[in-house]
């Protein structure tokens, strides 16, 4: 039985819940109604706002799956992280065991760096081998090379560093050998060696020391360790730079003399453990070759991972004592520092981001301009404020989720397209398709950006929405109005004063933190990107002044624009000075627009021109030359200046040694030869220029050049006597005088840091003379030559006949070190070049919406007085012109004022942005215009907004004059 | 009977919508001679409205004919029509449409301006007709600043502004109080005598019918000619009663 109060309760309630979702349903279908009736306008507002939020998604998406995965890929490019030694040699199974169970660990390998004999079956215990070149029987010499002992697992990476010809696996019975080596051993037995070869190899279980008088073939220890028949696999040639084989092994970079360009790799499963054991007895230290896992190594993102390694190191070493480790630390650091640089640059992107938030804050704030008599008409039916705010806040959020929804699918695509065409390549579909595979968001940052947008649309559209439901309350307190306005203006400006102050103090801090350090490190990074911030409200502040003066002036210029306007001056002036709101939003957003096209712009041709030059000056001369092993340079030198074509080249004796506490790189020029062969800078040397300074040095035999970091360090002065200690092969200790400062040098790069871009070890270098060099040191050998040629020669010729002289060499290399870290990054984030176009076209594209719905919004506010003039017997020919005229004042007026005020303000920019747009400041950077991007740029911006503007017009065109003057209340 | 300057013949004009088609006109003639002050009277809807657009060639009939000077009109292409508004037409509009941004002095002289005169003859021509139209110390103000009288005799003076042959008044003291429209009616037929010009005028206030040369009297789309054309004949009690039982039956 039905509970009769109950019954009556639901009887009650029924009525009110209908009531309720009629008047729900009934809002729901008017929030429709009113989104279907304006598709056009809602369609604007809907794009803004996905163009808004996917820059944002997309930026956020495309840096954290970016940092994932150049974490790993750069990983992968690295042969090793770490090597381990240990004088106790008997305890290295014990650190292979604990370093292999170590979680940040992936895979540990052993290396045994022995010798190999080749030709040796004819030779006795007794022959004489020592030296090489003159040997016991120089007709049929032992060849003799390193021979390291691997496992196929380990060759599998080392094989990075290595340009391979035939397999690069070594199985049992299977040998891979240099090209330096098998050169040899063609020469010796007169066949070419190539790979399948088969050849007789001996590994030593022993190397004797000369310094002992130990030069005779017993004391390799071989007789167990014949291998006959061998293959030879493939045939390689060294690569590798900035990797573990190269520190382990010495690659052969800076003249040091690389062992494993003249060496074999051998199947370590061809050795017994006794002969091993044996080979560990003798001293033939086994190292450990540590690959760790990337997975582990950025757990905690990116820039932990040089810390993490360090916590390796230290880890193994409390643990064993007696071991030594190192680790590609400077390697890894410069990956995180560059990727760190390479991800700031991206902050150039922010004022293209600020501007999509504006075109969304205009356009809805048109969008509700536009329904005020909607609002009006809602207001006199007596719908209360609560309820207009309603149906616009229910419109907004429906129009809000649409935009979410396609936004965040846009920004997932967007942050996997940009990788995929940023390097400038043809589309790289593995990479998109990895980038979406291995996806990571931040829902952390994706809310924040939600929030942000939507807030700021929603805020701004309610806030107008309010105003209008307001207005006649505003209206009859004119005074009061007048009065907001005032405290407006004078709020807008406080807050420009603010903002410039705040500007000028974090560039002050900038600019002290760039006197007092060499180079851009992470800190001036910081700074720079602080004062971006400021200087982006700096921008736009400056382009909303500027647009209130050019609308004052446009005012006042009556008699300008009555000489250009002769027959319809009186109505494009009068339209001109009316709309005054409108052409003020207008003006402002197309001077942002062409102010930060001509800044990206600009900044983009002077980045690249700087690149460009930079490029020549690390490169040297006109040839730069590097032997890859270490020859003569007496003898190298004599053979370039046989060539035809070349003038003059010079080599470049070096020495480690020390200054103070600094490690640095001697090198033993000519200092006059230097001058005339190198492409010398202005800025190369501080306080004088090239010629003074290089002619100081000539002048002083003593003399030295050392860079600004250390003479400012250990505050030296000019003409001030100094010594420089521990020569390796050298004195320990040698004075000289100070006769010149120097900041770069061509060919040599930059005399302070880590210069990643060139192939050096060292930190610092300091150039003597070569007289005085050669007096002191040993050395004749070198790798780095530098040549000039005549003018008119034939390049190519020249390098042709260089290549006969020395096959191996490299000349004029596209990158003087490949393994240069931004080079790698390049293929995930485009670099400052890309990233600034993208931004123009970015800021194209924005400029070009605004126009077509600025225009739409002015024409459609003029709908009637067209129609009124049309009635009046105005035609529409006249009118179009006049609309055209007016647009094309406008255009032409911000195009002039904004590319001037983007001239300025890139002055301006350049003065602090320096650290996110390049590495290191070589070349002076100043500003350079391509023109060809720009007349690009501003036709398509033209053309646009002109191609954009002919349906409008035609669309107005074409309502009757009748319909017009009815539809207007 | 003088010659005929205006002439409409069988007019017919639907409005299409997707809803239904609305005839307003359903094929009315009458003929309007130079000199003439001519009133439509009818209730709203009645098509007193279209008529006038259609005879100030902004807008075009179903069928029929409008002929004026011999020709018919909605044959002429926009260049033609375009130089009949701007030349023959002078027309008030009910609801002033002014241009916002313009002084009154301004709206006045976009006629004379569209004919391609000077600025300094049109804003001389301009002044002299605001101080006609006694508004000659608000010719800098705004429409905004000005009340529903003064913008109508704005209205007024930027219809005469071109000197036109037809002078078009639509509703012309429909949005204005009594006394206020006595003023703008006689300001009307004071300036349409002394300028010699035809004066076409809606109404639906049969009093204001009065100051007519010649009534028409428009009823369901259709055009009822009076015999009378002394002014002085018209039973204008008659009308209004009429009028009246019309309005009520509706």
């Amino acid at each position: 039985m039905t509970d009769p109060d109950i019954s009556k309760d639901t009887e009650n309630d029924e009525p009110f819940l209908r009531k309720v979702f009629y008047i729900f349903s009934f809002n729901i279908r008017l929030i429709l109604k009113n989104i279907s009736s304006r598709k056009r306008s809602t369609l604007i507002v809907i794009l803004g706002l996905i163009f808004s939020l996917s820059v944002l998604y997309t930026s956020s998406i495309w840096t954290h799956t970016s940092e994932k995965i150049i974490a790993d890929d750069y990983i992968e490019t690295l042969d090793y992280e770490m090597y381990i030694t240990s004088f106790l040699t008997h305890s290295m199974d014990e650190v292979y065991t604990y370093v292999s169970q170590d979680q940040v660990v992936e895979q540990v390998d052993w290396i045994y760096p022995s010798v190999a004999l080749f030709n040796f079956d004819d030779k006795n215990d007794t022959y004489r081998w020592y030296p090489e070149e003159a040997q016991e029987n120089m007709t049929n010499p032992l060849s003799l090379s390193a021979g390291f002992v691997v496992s196929s697992r380990s060759l599998n990476r080392i094989k990075l560093n290595l340009d391979i010809e035939g397999r690069s696996e070594v199985n049992s019975g299977e040998i891979l050998i240099s090209y330096t080596q098998a050169k040899q051993l063609e020469s010796i037995f007169n066949e070419t060696i190539a790979p399948g070869y088969k050849i007789d190899v001996a590994i030593t279980r022993r190397i004797p020391n000369t310094d002992d008088g130990q030069i005779y073939m017993f004391h390799y220890d071989i007789d167990e360790t014949k291998f006959y028949n061998y293959t030879v696999a493939g045939i390689y040639k060294y690569v590798g730079h900035n990797t573990v084989i190269d520190r382990l092994l010495g690659g052969g970079t800076s003249g040091s003399g690389g062992i494993i360009v003249d060496s074999i790799f051998f199947p370590i499963e061809d050795l017994t453990s006794l002969d091993l054991f044996i080979m560990d007895g003798w001293g033939i230290l086994p190292r450990l070759l540590v690959k760790t896992d990337p997975q582990q190594l950025r757990i905690d993102g990116i820039t932990s991972m040089p810390d993490n390694l360090l916590a390796l190191r230290e880890r193994i070493e409390i643990r064993f004592f007696h071991s030594f480790c190192y680790i590609l630390s400077q390697e890894i650091q410069t990956m995180t520092e560059e990727y760190r640089r390479s991800f700031a640059s991206t902050t150039l992107f922010i004022p293209t981001i600020a501007t999509a938030i504006v075109l969304t804050i205009l356009s809805s704030h048109m969008t509700v301009r536009r329904r005020r008599e909607e609002i009006a008409f809602l207001r006199s039916k007596g719908a209360v404020s609560s309820q207009i705010i309603g149906i616009f806040f229910g419109e907004f959020l429906f129009i809000s989720v649409i935009s979410l929804v396609i936004s965040i699918g846009t920004g997932i695509l967007l942050a996997a397209t940009i990788p995929s065409v940023g390097h400038g390549s043809v589309f790289n579909t593995s990479l998109f398709v990895r980038y979406l595979n291995e996806l990571e968001m931040s829902f952390y940052d994706i809310e924040i950006f939600t929030v942000l947008i939507l807030g700021i649309y929603l805020g701004w559209t309610l806030l107008n929405v309010i105003t209008f439901v307001r207005r006649d309350i505003q209206e009859s307190l004119l005074v009061t109005r007048k009065g907001q306005q005032l405290l407006t203006m004078g709020l807008k400006i406080a807050a420009f004063a603010l903002t410039i102050a705040g500007f000028i103090f974090l560039l002050l801090d900038y600019l002290k933190l760039e006197q007092e350090s060499f180079t851009f490190n992470l800190t001036l990074i910081t700074a720079s990107s602080n004062s971006l911030y400021l200087f982006i409200g700096v921008i736009f502040f400056t382009c909303y002044f500027v647009s209130l003066g050019i609308n004052y002036l446009l005012k006042k210029s009556e008699v300008i624009l009555s000489s250009i306007f002769k027959r319809s001056k009186f109505f494009i002036i009068k339209n001109i000075r009316r709309y005054r709101k409108s052409f003020t939003d207008t003006t402002f957003f197309l001077i942002l627009i062409i102010c930060l096209l001509t800044s990206f712009l600009t900044i983009r041709s002077s980045t690249i021109r700087n690149n460009i030059l930079e490029g020549e000056y690390r490169e040297g001369a006109d040839l730069r030359i590097d032997a890859v092993v270490p020859v003569n340079i007496t003898d190298f030198e004599n053979s370039l200046s046989s060539i035809e074509g070349i003038n003059e080249s010079i080599g470049f004796y070096t020495a480690k040694a020390t200054v103070g506490f600094q490690d640095v790189e001697v090198f033993g020029i000519d200092p006059l030869k230097y001058l005339r062969i190198g492409k010398w800078l202005d800025n190369s040397f501080v306080g004088m220029t090239a010629e003074e300074g290089l002619t100081a040095l000539a002048n002083e035999e003593e003399g030295v050049i050392l860079s600004d970091f250390v003479v400012d360090r250990l505050e030296f002065s000019l003409n001030q006597i100094l010594s420089i200690t521990a020569f390796r092969g050298g004195p320990f200790y040698v004075d000289f005088r100070l006769t010149s400062i120097i900041s770069s040098a061509p060919g040599l790069g930059v005399a302070h840091g880590h210069d990643p871009k060139m192939n050096r070890i060292t930190n610092e270098w300091a150039l003597i003379n070569e007289n005085y060099f050669l007096q002191m040191i040993e050395q004749r050998n070198s790798t780095l030559f530098l040549a000039s040629v005549e003018e008119n020669a034939d390049v190519e010729q020249i390098i042709e006949q260089i290549k006969e002289i020395n096959p191996l060499v490299v000349i004029n290399p596209t990158f003087i070190n490949p393994d240069y870290i931004g080079y790698f990054l390049v293929n995930y984030i485009p670099p400052v070049a890309v990233s600034l176009l993208l931004g123009a076209i970015f800021l194209n594209v924005i400029g070009v919406v605004y126009i077509i719905i600025s225009t739409d919004f002015i024409l459609e506010q003029r709908r009637r007085e067209n129609a009124v003039m049309l009635a009046l017997g105005g035609k529409q020919r006249d009118i179009r012109k006049m609309i055209i005229s007016e647009l094309s004042i406008f255009m032409i007026t911000t195009v002039i004022i904004g590319f001037i005020l983007g001239l300025i303000l890139t002055t301006v920019l350049l003065v602090f942005i320096k650290p996110l747009i390049i590495s290191r400041e070589v070349v002076s950077l100043s500003i350079f215009i391509d023109v060809v991007p720009f007349i690009i740029m501003f036709i398509t911006l033209f053309a646009a907004a002109m191609i954009g503007l002919i349906p409008i017009l035609r669309k107005q065109m074409k309502h009757e004059i009748i319909n017009e003057l009815r539809a207007i209340v | 009977m003088g010659e005929t300057f205006i002439s409409i013949e069988n007019l017919i004009k639907v409005f299409t919508s997707k809803a239904e088609d609305l005839t307003v006109l359903s094929g009315t003639s009458f003929q309007i001679e130079k000199g003439e002050i001519v009133c439509l009277l009818g209730t709203s809807g009645s098509g007193k409205t279209t008529t006038l657009n259609l005879l100030a060639g902004i807008d075009k009939p179903t069928s029929g004919k409008i002929s004026y000077g011999g020709e018919d009109i909605s044959k002429w292409d926009l260049a033609e029509l375009y130089d009949y508004r701007l030349r023959e037409i002078g027309f008030i509009f009910q609801d002033f449409h002014l241009m916002e941004h313009l002084t009154a002095l301004e709206n006045v002289m976009v006629p004379i301006l569209l004919m391609k005169k000077e600025e300094d003859e049109a804003k001389e021509t301009a002044l002299e007709l605001l101080n006609k139209v006694g508004l000659g110390a608000k010719a800098l103000n705004h429409p905004e600043e000005l009340s529903s009288g003064e913008k109508q005799r704005v209205c007024v003076a930027r219809a005469v502004a071109n000197s036109p042959s037809i002078l078009i008044a639509d509703e012309p003291t429909g949005t204005l109080d009594s006394k206020t429209g006595d003023v703008i009616m006689n300001l009307l037929l004071d300036l349409s005598k002394k300028n010699k010009m035809t004066m076409i005028y809606t109404t639906h206030d049969p009093y204001l019918a009065r100051i007519a040369t010649r009534l028409l009297i428009i009823q369901k789309g259709i055009i009822s000619e009076t015999e009378i054309t002394n002014i002085e004949e018209i039973d204008y009690d008659n009308i209004i009663f009429e009028y009246k039982l019309e309005r009520d039956v509706k």
